[in-house]
């Protein structure tokens, strides 16, 4: 199983991260293609304000392959344009609700909300992610119905970890 | 120069907020509502000040005996008097922590330039409001403040000593002072209030008030303050007495501790720099457009065929340059077809943080810096790896 492999092993699941221009630096933390240095199987890509993020694009990352997707905006009360980071989380916790309607876990959408400096917040929140996806299901092909539902009471106690 | 010193500035800004987060939830942080403590300690003023306003009688023989008679006799009267002192330094102190951090982390660009503008006319008029509040207690440095006020308005070259001869009401201090000192401290207070229309005008959901936990703190603070260190006078002005030392508030008379041992020009001189300069910040980015990438995405462009009218972004814009008209035709797409009504950007207020995008579900806004197709290819990108 691939839990067990160390962290940046080619099947770690692949995450797409959307980062807003004005929260967290990532020059020091990817590679020129956007990948984390830590875990290599995450991209990153930098957007204007996390407000900026239509909900569709998120649905269709997962639909084109991605095991997750997150958006990081400036914490909550700092958004430099006001309100961008409340609406995303608006959104994201709306998608999340349709995404369970339809047997996706809603753990694998995230909201961060990180400052220009909390570098290290954030890499620790991405690696409990990863972890988190790690011991859900592979999305492709058929799932029995009830697998997500056992999938997400296991996985709840290490998100009340984070 | 300029760049680095700012880009170090809002390092340490965001540095203290980390710490600031770690003991606060993020929503409670102080220094995110240091405007809206601001505007709470101007309305303690006003209504602290109306209070005062009922005892207060502008003469040269009677103003220092009523604010006595206020702070000894009159229930409370002492209380309410700190309260407004202390307020006024606490209305100062945030308004200078909200200046300072608006500049470090460069909430000042593009269209963002009129509450600037405003906060600096308020900055000025919040002075002015100060040092005449000092004037009218009418102790030893009320005289001082006032003479060295027309001192300082007597050294602008051409019209200066006309400016002072009307503060005073006359060659010198005389029965008149009082009352224009008055309308000057309380006309400049409530066009306070029209400048904070201006300085709200262009935000769609202003920060007016903090969290009811620090309206609840600040007031604890400030009538402790006043009931632990009363705010008293001095001995009464008289025009011959000779000056003593006595204790100057660093935040509001700054000014007229420099004219102490400055030329009273260069002090003039000097605040119409600082004054100056204030306007020059937000035209002067520490970026070059070219440099900023995803920051300069360009004004927000409605896709005129696939709206439909729905107002998703006429809600969500948070500098309210998105307006809803009259659709004058209809849409091209299915949805848009019976539109009543269609967004339309104004250029001039319109930020470039691409929140209007995130709410349109129908593809009907871009940012001509960042196309969706941008998006898709880099969402493809990503995922193939």
């Amino acid at each position: 199983m691939s839990a067990s492999t160390s962290s940046g092993g080619a099947s770690d699941p692949r995450v797409v991260g959307f980062v807003c221009d004005w929260a967290v630096a990532t020059g020091g933390l990817t590679d020129a293609a956007g990948r984390l240095r830590a875990h290599p199987s995450v991209v990153l890509i930098r957007v204007p304000c996390s407000g900026f993020i239509r909900p569709s694009w998120l649905e269709d990352v997962l639909k084109a392959g991605a095991q997750g997707v997150f958006v990081v905006g400036c914490p909550y009360g700092d958004c430099l344009n006001r309100e961008g980071n409340y609406l995303m989380r608006e959104r994201i916790d709306q998608l999340q609700r349709r995404l369970q309607r339809r047997k996706i876990e809603p753990e694998r959408l995230v909201m961060m909300a990180h400052g220009l400096h909390d570098g290290e917040a954030f890499l620790a929140e991405i690696g409990a992610m990863i972890e988190l996806l790690r011991h859900l299901p592979v999305p492709a092909g058929a799932k029995p119905a009830a697998q997500p539902m056992r999938a997400a009471a296991a996985a709840s106690p290490e998100e009340g970890g984070r | 120069m300029y760049r680095r010193t700012l880009t170090a500035l809002q390092r340490w800004t965001l540095r203290l907020d980390v710490w600031i987060n770690r003991v606060y939830p993020t929503d409670l942080n102080p220094l995110y509502y240091t405007g809206g403590l601001a505007n709470l300690f101007l309305f303690i003023l006003v209504l602290s000040g109306i209070f005062i306003f009922f005892y207060y009688v502008p003469s040269l023989s009677g103003a220092h005996e009523s604010v006595t008679y206020l702070t000894e006799r009159v229930p409370y009267g002492g209380l309410i008097r700190g309260i407004h002192r202390y307020a006024a330094d606490a209305f100062i102190i945030a308004a200078l922590l909200h200046l300072f951090r608006n500049w470090f982390t460069d909430r000042y660009l593009f269209s963002r330039d009129s509450p600037w503008i405003s906060g600096m006319f308020m900055l000025l008029l919040g002075g002015l409001i100060g040092a005449t509040g000092y004037v009218l207690v009418w102790d030893e440095r009320g005289l001082v403040v006032l003479s060295t006020f027309a001192g300082m308005l007597r050294a602008i070259p051409g019209v200066g000593g006309n400016l002072a001869q009307v503060l005073l009401g006359g060659p010198g201090v005389s029965e008149g002072t009082l009352p224009r000192v008055l309308l000057l401290h309380v006309g400049p207070a409530s066009a306070l209030y029209v400048l904070l229309w201006w300085h709200y005008v262009r935000l769609r959901h202003p920060k007016v008030w903090p969290p009811a936990t620090w309206v609840l703190v600040s007031l604890g603070v400030i009538t402790l303050l006043a009931a632990l260190v009363p705010a008293v006078s001095g001995t009464p002005a008289a025009p011959g007495l000779a000056p003593r030392t006595f204790w100057l508030d660093v935040f509001y008379l700054l000014p007229f501790w420099l004219a102490g041992y400055l030329p009273a020009v260069l002090v003039v001189a000097a605040v119409a720099i600082l004054f100056a300069a204030g306007f020059v910040i937000p035209y002067l980015n520490r970026e070059a457009p070219d440099a900023m990438g995803t920051r300069h995405a360009g004004v927000a462009q409605v896709i005129d065929g696939n709206c439909t009218g729905c107002e998703l972004c006429y809600y969500d814009c948070p500098y309210d340059a998105i307006v809803m008209v009259p659709s004058p035709y209809p849409g091209l797409t299915r949805a848009a077809a019976n539109r009543k009504l269609l967004a339309v950007v104004i250029d001039s207020r319109c930020v470039e943080c691409g929140i209007c995008i995130g709410a349109c579900p129908f593809e009907a806004l871009e940012l001509p810096g960042f196309l969706e197709s941008d998006v898709r290819r880099r969402v493809a990108e990503a995922v193939h790896a």
